[in-house]
């Protein structure tokens, strides 16, 4: 090209590169006369869209090694996750074997001394050995529960529709049967669903109901009611009883493994059970809370897919 | 003829060995039970070979009652062994185990198992089991036909 730049050619150029064309330049003759304006503007123009070509390419692969390094510390965080839980799969497997046989054998023997050495046992003779098979016993409804703990934490989520008001009419249907003399008002409301997996929520409320059965069980009108409530437009599930009750100042330890409100004597039990139902509201994105009184009962409340609404 | 049935049981714990035959013993099962202690011991006893070579390999147990955790071969192992001879293929074999673990269980059915029982801590239920078992495995269930007499 022979002709000289004029300012046209500068103005289409820049407005080209306006609208992204980024290759754009000015087209410049070799060996410019650099008395004429126009082919010093344009000349200028062309090493400013180089210097800004330049810099978006070097902020471009900046980017990029960024990008990289996220996405290997994502991969690296995911590979060690993964051999957490594999551990962790490992460790509760080991739990189930290895714990529990030596507490069958503890059971089974203190078991065989009674039955073969009964006329040598005096009732306090026999007496101890009862408290080593109560004992095991207990330890090993200690395990069973600490690894559906466990099995909580680890398993997958299968989402879909659950029925709830079933679930909860056929725990209780259980509880009932389990115990025909006990008389209870139960109350489940109709029509209430939730999205989570079935396995899980089964297991929240058996603990819920569960527990309201347990801790109802001096009460001579007992009542347990499942139920929901609706606050800024989203469900919050309830399971209220009308029993032993607990005191509000200690209710924040409730979810703790181990924490237990009551001695084995008052109600048995591992203390293990709330920790798990929190552990699987968690894990559906939901928040699990209780109120209460001494004497007077207690309603745990949970809410589940927060985010989701 | 339930008598001249033998069990198999195949359980590496001396103590858990000793219950299981307490609990038999205690529900009357009089049949011969041989135990072997991992599962190197157990295949050979199956297929006449080893410490247990000049055993007459046609007769075999009317039962086989598995723990899973054993050492040198684990009862998984064993299982597929068994299920992969053709003398052995048809065995009843019971899991008798501690653990309850899906994978286990899993495991136990994919490689053939017939039945999966979680041994309880608490020993009155463990006999309790123990006695089930027997009633059903040893008489009211009938075992394949011994081949090759």
């Amino acid at each position: 090209m022979t002709r000289l730049p004029t300012f046209d050619d500068i103005f289409a150029v820049m407005s080209a590169a306006s609208v992204g064309i980024n290759a754009a330049r000015v087209a410049v003759p070799e060996d410019p006369p650099l008395d004429d304006l126009a082919t010093r503007f344009a000349i200028a123009v062309n090493l400013l869209l180089d210097d800004l070509a330049f810099r978006a390419a070097e902020a471009e692969a900046a980017h990029q090694v960024t990008q990289t390094e996220l996405e290997r510390m994502v991969a690296e965080r995911t590979l060690e996750l993964a051999r957490a839980n594999q551990e962790l799969e490992a460790f509760s497997y080991s739990v189930a074997h290895d714990l529990r046989a030596p507490l069958r054998s503890i059971d089974g023997f203190s078991q065989m001394l009674l039955e073969d050495y009964a006329d040598k046992l005096d009732a306090e003779g026999k007496g101890y050995l009862q408290q080593v098979r109560g004992s095991a016993q207990q330890m090993g409804r200690l395990i069973d529960d600490l690894l559906m703990l466990s099995r909580v934490t680890r398993s997958e989520l299968r989402h879909k529709r659950v029925d709830l008001t079933a679930l909860a009419r056929s725990v209780l249907a259980r509880l009932q049967k389990n115990e025909p003399e006990r008389r209870a008002e139960l109350v489940v409301s109709d029509g209430l669903v939730a999205d989570g997996d079935a396995g899980l929520l089964g297991i929240v409320l058996e603990n819920l109901l569960g527990n309201a059965w347990k801790f109802t069980g001096r009460c001579p009108m007992a009542r347990i009611e499942f139920g929901a409530r609706h606050e800024q437009g989203r469900p919050v599930f309830f399971v209220r009883d009308n029993g032993a009750g607990f005191d509000m100042a200690y209710a924040d330890k409730l979810f703790g493994v181990f924490q237990r409100l009551h001695s084995a004597a008052e109600f048995e039990g591992t203390g293990i059970g709330l920790a798990t139902v929190q552990r699987i509201i968690q894990r559906h994105g939901g928040r699990v809370w209780v109120e209460g009184e001494v004497g007077r009962g207690a309603t745990f409340f949970f809410t589940l897919n927060e985010e989701a609404q | 003829m339930i008598d001249d049935k033998v069990i198999l049981l195949v359980e590496d714990n001396p103590a858990d060995e000793r219950l299981t035959l307490r609990a038999l013993g205690k529900n009357n099962i009089g049949n011969e039970v041989v135990v072997a202690r991992d599962g190197v011991e157990a295949l050979d006893y199956l297929f006449a070979r080893g410490n247990h070579a000049g055993r007459d390999s046609t007769v075999l147990p009317a039962v086989v009652l598995l723990d899973l955790n054993l050492p040198k071969v684990n009862g998984i192992e064993v299982l597929q062994q068994i299920r992969a001879n053709e003398r052995t293929k048809l065995l009843p074999v019971i899991i008798l185990t501690s653990s309850d673990e899906d994978k286990d269980r899993l495991a136990g059915y994919i490689s053939g198992c017939n039945s999966y029982v979680q041994k309880p801590v608490n020993f009155n239920q463990f006999a309790d089991a123990v006695r089930q078992l027997g009633l059903y495995w040893l008489i009211l269930n009938k075992p394949p036909p011994q081949t090759g007499r």
